[in-house]
Parts: C-alpha cells; structure tokens; sequence
C-alpha cells in the first residue's frame, strides 16, 4: 500500500508560485484561498551576509492529523495512502477542522459551503499523473513518491537523506511533506512559519466541555425521575382507570 | 473524484454565444491528442504554445465544451518539456476576462476621455483603412508610424510595410536587448537572441549580472539555471540587491549601482594578469588580445574596488572561482540590460569576458545556434521610401539597423518635433506604450499632435484612451500565430500556436485583422496565402515537417549542433564577424566613432536626499501585462518599495507604511508600500515593474501600486544603439499622507 | 350506560403526532450516527458501524438525516401557514402553555404525590395539565431552534461561524426534548392512569369520566356547552307545528354556531 509523501528541495524552489497556480487551476480554488501556496520567509543575518528560504505552506498529511478527530461528522478522513481528504457530502462547514490544523493548510471554499484542502492530487494520482504543482514546477522543486518504495526519491531524501520535518517540541504530528536542502534554511522556514497548536472554536469547546455532560445529565435525570415513578408503580400496583 | 465544474458552467453562455458569431472567421483546424478526462467530463487536449511572456512555452491546453478547463505544461514541447510558470498556468484568466476588449470601437468624445461607440468589424475596417489612404495621400505613407510588439503583430507589420512606412519601433530592442545584442554580434558575429544560448544545466559556474533568475522566470531558463545549481556550479551573482538568485549564490557581490563594467574590466584584469583564461581558445579563435591586454592592465581589483564597492578581495576570488570552472562559465548576457547608457559596452565587456574563459561555443558556456531555415513566402518587394525612417536607427544609431526593430522613443521624439518630417498616425499594436516607452510626459505630448491613432490590443491597457479606433484582438488561446522558431537552443525545434477555442465576442485574430485591412487597401498580394493553414504549410515545407504530427505534438524538433567540436561545413562561420573571429578589440566600434574596447564612465549621481530608482520583475506578473489577471493579481495585487533600513529611518518611513515617491523633476507616483530590509543597498530603490497602471479599463489593477515607468522621466542614451538607458533616476521617499511618522 | 366520549384531539394532530414521533425517531438515531468526532461523539462504536452499514456511507446517513429533517420541517411550516389562525389565539395558547395557579399547585402537589409525601387532592386542570403545559413550552421552544440550526447547517447560512455554533445550539436543544421525552413518553407509554390519553391519541376521544377526573376545568366547559346545545335543539323541538322556519345549516350561516373554539377542537 503505498504511503504518500512530498519533500519540498527548498534549493531548488525559486518562490515562483508556478505551484500555487497550476493547484488554483486544477481544483477551482477561489481567490484569496490557496491549497498549496510558496511563502518566503524575511531576510535574516546582516548586510551582506544574508540569508532567506522557501517554505510551501499545503495540508501535510501527517502521520497523526489533529484535523481528522476534530471533524464532528467524520468528513474529514485519512485513506489508506495517508492521504488526508475531505468527503464534501459529508462536510457541513463547520471549519472546525480549519482551526485545528496546526499548518493553516485548510479553507472554506465560499462557492461551495465546504473544506478544502490539498489532497495530493488524489484524482489525477489515479490516472497516473503526478500532483498538479508537481508537474508544473520548473525548478523540479517539489519531488512526490511513495515512502513505502525504496526506489522512489521520496525514500531517498527522507531515509537516506536529511529531509526534516516541520516539528516543533510542542507539535509533532508527524507530517509528510519534508524539506530538503540546506539546514539553515530548514530552520529559517521552521522558525518563520513554524506549526501552532491546534485550536478548538468555541463552539466545539462548549459541546466537548458542556455540552455533553448537559445533556446527559437532563436526559439522564429525567429517565431515572421515570424509573423511580415506575419503580413507584409497580409497588403500589397498577391502578387501571376504571371503566 | 468527480469535479463539479461549477465556474465553469457559468462560462458556458458567452462561449456559446461566441462560438456562434465567429463562426465565419476560418481558423486553423486544431489537431489534437486523443481526448482524455477530467472527472466525468470528456475533454481534448490542444498543444499550443503560451504568450503571457515572451518565451513561448509549451501549453496544453484542456477543452471541453467550447471552454477552456485548464492548462498545464507540454511535455512534447523541446524546451519547456511540461513545465509552465505562475503565469502560464492562470492564461486562462486573460481568456475569461470580463475587462477585455470584446468589440471594435470608434471614439466619440475627446481624444484622452475614453468615450466610444461600439461598432461594427466592418464599419471599423472600412474607416481604418480610410484614415490611411487619406493620411497617405495627404502626407504620405511615412507618415504612419507602427509600435507593435508580439508575435501576432508581424502580420500587421507586414501589411505595414507593404503600405509603405518604414517607421516601425518595438520597444524589445532600445526599451530592452538591443545593446546586449550588439554588443554580442561586435564581439562574437551573432546577437544574443531569445531564448538564450546559456549552457546553464551544464555549467560550472554561473555569472549573473543584474539576472534576476528566479523573480525573472522563463520556465525553461529556471530549470536549467536550477539543474546546474543542483549538479554543483558555482553561483556568482552581481546585483544591489539581494534577489532570490542572490539568496542562492556562492557569492553574492552587492555592486554600486552602474558600475558593472568597472568589475568585468577587473575580472578581466585579473585573468589576464594571473595568466588565468583559456591561452589556447583566445589564440585559436580570437583577435585584438594584445590590444585588450594593454587596455586592461590599469584596471587593478584595487581600482575597482574604489568604484564598486566590492571588496578587492572578492573581486579575485570571484574571478578564480571563474577560472576554476573555465570553459563551462555562462556569463549570463542578461536581457532587459538597458540601464546606464553605456550599456552596450557593458555587454562588450561580458562578450570579452565570456571569450577570455574560452566559453562561447562550449559546453556549460554558451552554445552555438543551429541552423533551421523556414520557408519563405515570396512577397511583391515593398515600397522603397526616399524619406527613410525618422527614428535615426542605421543612420544616427548605425548599429540599430534594420533588424533593430525600431527606437520607441525617438521616434516619439519625431512625432513632436515633425522632423525629418512630420509623423502623423501611430497604429499601436500589442504595445502598452505608456508603460514600456520611459518619459511618458512626452510620449502623452506626441500623442497630440497626432491626427490619427488605432490601438490593435487585448486589454483596455491606458492608451486605448487615445484611440481613433479599438479594434479587439483575440487573446493566443484564441488565435494561430507564425509558428515559433527556435534555432538558439541546443536542439532547434518548431512550435506551433493554435487556437484552443475560437475567439470570444468579436475579437478576431491578428492574420484576419491584417488580411482584411490589406484587402481594402488594395495590399491583398502581401498576403498570399488563404488561411493560418495554408500558411503554416508554406513555412513549414522546407523543414519536411508533417503538419498533423507539428499540430498534434505542439512541436517538432530537430538535431543540433550547439558546439564549436560538434560544427560541421553546413552551419556556416563559427564566428561570422568581419574577421572570421572573435573580436576582442572592435574596430567597427573604433571606425564609428566609439571606444573599441569597453570603458568604464560613472554614472550621474543621486543628489542628496535622493537615491536611485531600479525595477525588476516578479515571478507571478510580465511586465505591465498580467496585473489585471485575477489569478495573478490574488497572488499580488500590489508592488512595494524595498529600500534599507537605515535609509527608511532616514526618510522617517516604516515597514509597511504608504509612501509616495518623488523624482529628480517632481514627479510624484501613486502611494506604494514600503518594505524596509536588509536586502538592498542603501543607496537604492527598488520596485517591481508593471502596476500603479492609469488606464480605468483595467478595473482590477488600476491605480493599485506604483508605476516605475511613471517616475522614469529621464534617460540615457547608449549613444551606439539609440537604446534608452532608464536607472538614471532619482527618487526620494515621502510619506503618502504627507506627515512624516 | 353506554360509555360517553368527548373529542380532544382533531384527526389532524393524532396523524401530526406520530407523523412527529416517526420523524423523531428517525432523525435520532441517525443524527446519533452522524457524531464520529472522539471530542463530541456519545453513541458506542458499534452502534456507529451498525448504522453506517444500514446506510451504506455515513454520506448517505446525512442525506437521509437532512431529507427527513427537511420533510419534518416543511410539514409543520405548511401546518403553521394554513393553521396558524385558530392556534395564534390567547385562549389557545393559554390552554396549552399558560399556567394558572392551579397548575403552579398541581406541579407541587404531584411531585410530593410521587415521593408520597402528602395526600392531598390535585388541583382541577384544563385540557392539558401542567406538566403537559411545560413540555409543550419546551416543544415551542426548542423545535424551532432545531429547524432553524438543521437549515442553517443544511443550506450553509451566514457562514462558518453560524454553523459551527448551529451544531452546537442543534444538539443542545435535541437534548433538552430528549430529556423531556423521557417523561412524556414514560407518562403516554407507561403509566396506567394516563392509558385513556395515549388512546386518545389513536381515536381521538378521550371517556367523560377520565375527563372529569382529570381535566375537571374542561370537563366542565365541555358540559356546559353541551347543556347549551341541549336548550337551544329543546326549544326548537317544542316550536315544531308552530310556524318555524326551517332550520339552516349553521355551516352556512353567517354567524357561526359555535364563537368560539372550545379545547378539545380546535386547530
């Protein structure tokens, strides 16, 4: 079963956007929102010894996606290529899993009334084409594969190579686009535009603190109120209406 | 995963409508892959090439329905092998819209207010080509000056022609090339050209002057430019700023601005001096080495240091790094290079440079053009004129001859001063003239004292204000266009532009345009073939190309020759100057008048308070054509202003702030944020070219940034090629609601 | 004696009533079935598979869930339409949710009779008594916000924001009618005395003697009005052979028979 993954070379990556488009016009993502988007972080260091790098901000398909256990419906599910995707007929857009992706990498789509995100191209990947940005890319900058194939470059960067993940001590969920190339430039990406914690909307703080225990403790009272009254019933034996 | 298509369903009424109205117009018939799909929806697919810059990459384009779904790259295409850029990929945005020119239009108020009519192809034609038969009996046909720019305007430049003018100026050559390209053919017996013949994915060392590769994409020019990275070429990037190229250099040299050739001179001073270049190339194949060799020996990387700003240090360094890596060094000629003036010595120098490391003609330097020769459609010869052209190119520019394409400026200059005589109709064609002509205070008081004035464009860009007469026409998805031939890459190849969809509303394609017009001015044997497929054919021929297989695949191409050890007798001359070699010392320079071996002169300083304004490009627009594009204006909407941090501080501006730029003459631009870095020197300004446009049909771009054009009101003129040297002016930081922070 | 029976429940509301149980039913056990979040989710995994299997996707269990809840929805909207001028009354309203100060002693009294902590009578009560009262508030209540939040999650209105809350506010109110239902359908269901008003909602009628046990106020008006039938049809009996006028069908008279609707027929 293959297990998809993307490293990003940010040596190669010219911060051309040539990705951010080809993605928008593959999936009709609406302006203002992006899948997958190039972003640059400041220049560091000082004059002339300067430093800046590409980091390309899309869903990453972790290993243990915040996203997933936040969707109330189940949308938003994991398939067996690891692939993250969103079942749009079960989606209501809530945008619960929007706030609880650590990477931003999700949006409302406002045509649709539902999430989006990046899905690795799932429907061109089963006609054998690569992802959109993939393929578009001049630089050859984003190299996708299946971790599970020794063969493929994914392999090589991530296991033989030293292709990082974006991880903090605090958020480690494992994704699975990887960055390769200079580790300065690894670190410059990460200390930019590093992972925030998963966020829970306040509604979904209410039912998962509240919310629940409310309710069953209402419904609950109100059938042992019941049970004790049949309880009281059945002692004081059934008085029938007469007729 | 079945894709609604639900934007695209709204199309599907223009489309329709289209489809129907044009469907007199003949096009090529569009050979196409077997069909594929895209979610349910059964699809063809269209090889085509694209024109959201000049490159011309390969497109597929994804049709169903009469509409276009999406584009992607050609992986057929020899050049661009799939890839296409930001740009490419949001074509589809130029081709749905809404602000595009949809109909032939006839002004009804003021000339400058922007009030038409619509009217009729017909009605429209009929008047043009009445305005010209009056304006040629009147004046004569000289008197019509044609600004084009494109592919598509060549057919009207032939028809041009044939009318009788010679006054014809693009702005590629003095707005842009024209000194890289003379530079190059003094030196080496051959311009430049385009694509570049840089040997970048084999090189061992890059030299970038000023390129900017990376914010400046050509899709293939990228890819090579990263493979040689990848494979380990060092990177040497020349620029005052720190570009995305510069984020990547071995050594990034941060130069004063308008110094370059100081240190080429001094590169060339150490290899010489250091016994470093390539002794056995320079005696086999070039000439005046003795001569150079005395002309640099004052130019010390001491002395250049004084000048540039760099280290003396670095300047060796650099210079052995060079050398090291010699022959496959690619001294990149660059391509906009029309800068300080003195900007064709410039690139004599890098010519000069790129010769002493033995690298012209050699693999990881630049390769040699090959050989493929179109056909020739045979034409009545055209009309000689006594007169000659007004814009002084072959005569007060010797060296902007007939293949210079024209002087923009000059000829504005003509224009207003009715000498040699008076020039009294511009038909612009593809040319956003307000933007890519620089002093646009005159280019606006030339348009005065015009009598008659047609704009041939595709979006409503600023000067169809002006026009007698708008005529739409049909974007590159919509339209054929000569096939694309590429001899400067290291295998020659054919691509073809075919129309994905016919044109949409009424807009026609630029062979129509140029068909009928010649038609009713009695022109029609200028334009001999019947339709793009019998032209296509006729070009075609001698290359025993099959136009199926040319149509289908998008491209054909064919075997090269790109270096000297693979030349053979049917290439011709290695180095077809007046001596046979390369001319290091040139004398075609010396006998006119000018330095025959490149002289550094510096540059007018900013006065105080001022600093130098510098401009580029960036990766999701071209030039000032794609601001307006949805996609790509999402993705920038706006220019900033980068400038150092110190220098903010000194002008009390902040990161982020509005500002307004003034210029040396007063000129203020629209407001524009300010990005206070480190990564520019601080005696620059730097913006990205393109917005801050004034023309109001451009709904989603108008007024939004800064236009450098607008602030270059002052040049310099290369005084061997006329070109305009544009980095000369100045301009001080204002906050934009006047209180200083 | 034969045994006398009065009409409480027009046939439009017995068929709304179960019409309303089915729908809740349904919209329950496949609304429980939609929470998969292990933040929000209370039904047990199986129960989650079994129904996932019953439908096939849990795509295919929203789409049920929403056509139902549309259904449900649009049945009560045309019922409020065409209906809303006989209920939109003070009288009626009151009958249904307003408590006078016999229901406030009855809601006392019936506790402590429950804990068997008094012998007191009950107090006499209307149609409804009031502990039918407070749950048909809690029905008024919380139905329409479960409409309103169903179409709000439905039809994507006024954005994210509203239907993240929407989800919220939906299970909320589903929860207070759920704990509600515990007593309504133990008291319907289960409890013996209160067997009469269950078939009451199959036939119609409920038997006098159950009505004047229990609902004494409108025993007693239904009475009274019947006792006035009874004059009024006594003194046209007694005017036949004089020169009376043929009686006219009250239905097509101008001024109605009957001025007022009585509880028990209405709607």
């Amino acid at each position: 079963m293959p297990r998809y993954a993307m490293v990003i070379d940010q040596e190669r990556c010219v911060g051309c956007q040539s990705c951010t488009v080809a993605c928008k016009s593959e999936w009709e993502v609406p302006n203002g929102s992006a899948r997958t988007k190039v972003r640059q972080t400041g220049t560091v260091g000082q004059f002339p010894k300067l430093s800046t790098a590409f980091y390309v901000s899309q869903c990453n398909h972790c290993d243990r996606p915040t996203c997933v256990p936040a969707c109330p419906t189940g949308a938003t599910y994991q398939d067996q290529n690891g692939v993250v995707r969103v079942n749009r007929d079960l989606c209501i857009g809530c945008g619960s899993c929007v706030a609880a992706c650590p990477y931003g990498a999700r949006y409302i789509n406002a045509e649709i009334g539902k999430v989006d995100k990046c899905d690795f191209c799932a429907s061109r990947l089963s006609r054998g084409l690569q992802p959109a940005c993939v393929a578009t890319c001049p630089a050859h900058a984003k190299i996708f594969g299946d971790l599970e194939d020794s063969s493929s470059d994914v392999f090589q960067f991530v296991y033989r190579g030293a292709a990082k993940r974006m991880e903090t001590a605090n958020i480690a969920i494992g994704p699975n686009v990887y960055y390769a190339g200079k580790p300065e430039h690894a670190e410059l990406a990460l200390a930019s535009f590093a992972p925030l914690p998963p966020r829970t909307l306040a509604p979904g703080k209410v039912w998962s603190s509240l919310l629940n225990k409310f309710v069953f403790l209402a419904v609950g009272a109100t059938f042992l109120g019941q049970a004790v009254a049949f309880f009281h019933q059945l002692s004081t034996g059934e008085k029938q209406f007469e007729e | 995963m079945a894709t609604k298509i639900t934007r695209r369903k709204f199309l599907s009424s223009t489309s329709t409508v289209a489809a129907l109205t044009t469907a007199g117009a003949a096009t090529v018939k569009a050979q196409s892959r077997p069909p594929s799909w895209r979610g349910d929806t059964r699809v063809e697919q269209i090889a085509t090439n694209c024109e959201m810059c000049f490159w011309r990459c390969g497109v597929m384009a994804e049709v169903a329905d009469g509409k276009v779904l999406k584009l992607s790259g050609n992986p057929q295409h020899p050049l661009t092998k799939g890839q296409l850029c930001a740009r490419g990929n949001a074509g589809t945005q130029l081709l749905y819209d809404a602000d595009r020119l949809k109909y032939p239009l006839i002004r009804t108020g003021k000339r400058g207010e922007g009030k038409f009519r619509r009217a009729s192809w017909d009605e429209a034609l009929d008047l043009f080509a009445k305005r010209l038969q009056e304006l040629k009996q009147k004046y004569g046909p000289e008197s019509v000056a044609y600004l084009p720019h494109g592919v598509a305007a060549g057919f009207f430049g032939t028809l041009m022609k044939a009318y009788g003018t010679p006054n014809s100026a693009e702005p590629a050559f003095a707005q842009c090339r024209g000194p890289r390209d003379v530079g190059y053919q003094l030196t080496f017996g051959r311009a430049v050209n385009s694509p570049e013949p840089v040997d970048l994915e084999e090189s061992k060392c890059m030299v970038l002057i000023g390129s900017h590769i990376g914010e400046n994409v050509f899709t293939s020019q990228v890819t090579n430019f990263i493979t040689g990275l990848q494979r380990g070429a060092k990177l040497i990037v020349v620029d005052p700023r720190f570009s995305t190229a510069a984020s990547k250099a071995d050594h990034w040299l941060p130069i004063k601005p308008g110094t370059d050739i100081a240190l080429l001179l001094s590169w060339a001073n150490v290899l010489i001096a250091e016994n470093l270049y390539d002794k056995e190339y320079v005696e086999q194949y070039a000439t005046g080495m003795k001569e150079l060799e005395a002309h640099v020996k004052e130019f010390s990387p001491e002395w250049a240091e004084s000048i540039t700003e760099i280290p003396a240090a670095q300047i060796c360094e650099t210079a052995h790094v060079m050398a090291d890596a010699k022959p496959a060094v690619v001294v990149h000629p660059g391509r906009h290079v029309t800068w300080y003036g003195d900007d064709t010595q410039r690139a004599r120098a890098m010519a000069i440079l790129t010769a002493l490391l033995g690298a012209y003609g050699r693999k990881g330097g630049m390769f040699l053009p090959s050989k493929l020769k179109q056909g020739r459609i045979p034409l009545p010869s055209f009309p000689e004129s006594e007169r000659g052209r007004v814009d002084g190119g072959g005569s007060i520019f010797p060296l902007a001859g007939e293949e210079s394409q024209g002087l923009s400026h000059t000829m504005v200059q003509a224009t207003i001063s009715g000498t040699p005589y008076p020039i009294k109709a511009w038909i612009v064609y593809g040319q956003n003239i307000l933007e890519s002509i620089p002093q646009r205070q005159n280019t606006l008081k030339a348009i005065e004292h015009l009598e008659f004035m047609a704009v041939v464009d595709v979006l409503p860009v600023e000067q169809t204000n002006y026009a007698d007469i708008v005529l739409p026409e049909a974007t590159y998805l919509e339209r054929y266009d000569p096939p694309h031939v590429v001899t400067t890459s290291k295998r020659p190849f054919v691509a073809v532009r075919q129309p994905a969809i016919a044109p949409l509303y009424e807009s026609k394609p630029g062979w129509w345009i140029a068909k009928q017009m010649a038609s009713r001015l009695g022109l029609s044997d200028y334009f001999p073939w019947k339709d793009p497929d019998d032209h296509l054919s006729r070009l075609m021929q001698p290359l025993g190309i099959n136009l199926a297989e040319l149509k289908s695949l998008g491209a054909v191409s064919f075997e090269g020759h790109p270096y000297i050890e693979d030349r053979g007798g049917t290439d011709g001359p290695l180095f077809p100057t007046q001596s046979g070699k390369i001319e290091l010392f040139s004398s075609v320079l010396k006998d006119l008048k000018f330095d025959p071996l490149p002289k550094f002169s510096a540059p007018e300083q900013p006065p105080p308070g001022y600093i130098r304004l510098i401009y580029g490009r960036a990766p999701m627009h071209s030039f000032a054509r794609s601001e307006n594009n949805s996609w790509l204006n999402d993705l920038m909407p706006e220019n900033q202003v980068w400038i150092g941090r110190e220098i903010a501080a000194k002008f009390r501006v902040q990161d982020g702030q509005k500002v307004i730029l003034e210029n040396q003459d007063g000129v203020k631009s629209l407001p524009i944020a300010v990005r206070a870095t480190a990564a520019i020197r601080e005696d620059c300004a730097y913006m990205v070219h393109g917005f801050g446009t004034l023309g109001q049909g451009l709904t989603k771009t108008y007024k939004k940034g800064a236009s450098d054009s607008q602030l270059i009101t002052r040049v310099a003129i290369d005084p061997i090629t006329g070109a305009t040297g544009m980095r000369v002016n100045f301009v001080r930081v204002l906050p934009a609601n006047g209180e200083r922070s | 004696m034969a045994q006398r029976h009065i009409k409480k429940h027009h046939v439009a509301i017995v068929l709304l009533h179960w019409f309303n149980a089915i729908s809740w039913l349904l919209e329950l056990s496949t609304g429980a079935g939609l929470i998969v979040s292990p933040y929000y989710r209370f039904a047990p995994m199986w129960y989650l598979q079994m129904m996932e299997g019953v439908f096939g996707s849990r795509a295919n269990m929203l789409r049920f869930h929403i056509a139902v809840g549309l259904t449900w929805t649009a049945v009560f909207l045309v019922y409020a339409i065409f209906g809303f001028r006989n209920y939109l009354r003070i009288e009626v309203l009151q009958n249904e949710i307003g408590l006078d100060r016999d229901d406030v002693r009855w809601l006392r009294v019936r506790t402590l009779l429950l804990l068997g902590r008094t012998k007191d009578p009950l107090p006499p009560q209307g149609v409804y008594n009031a502990g039918q009262k407070l749950f048909a508030l809690l029905v008024y209540t919380m139905v329409p916000l479960i409409m309103l939040t169903g179409l709000t999650m439905t039809f994507h209105w006024f954005g994210t924001a509203f239907v993240a809350w929407a989800m919220v506010l939906h299970f909320f109110a589903v929860g207070m009618v759920v704990s509600g239902l515990m007593i309504h359908v133990y008291m319907g269901a289960v409890f013996p005395e209160e067997k009469p008003a269950f078939y009451s909602m199959i036939t119609g009628v409920v038997d006098e003697l159950y009505a004047y046990r229990h609902h004494f106020k409108w025993w007693r008006s239904v009475k009274i009005q019947q006792q006035a039938w009874r004059a009024e049809l006594t003194s046209k009996e007694e005017a036949i052979g004089t020169d009376e006028k043929p009686h006219q069908d009250p239905r097509t008279d101008a001024a109605p028979l009957i001025s007022r609707p009585q509880s028990g027929d209405r709607r």
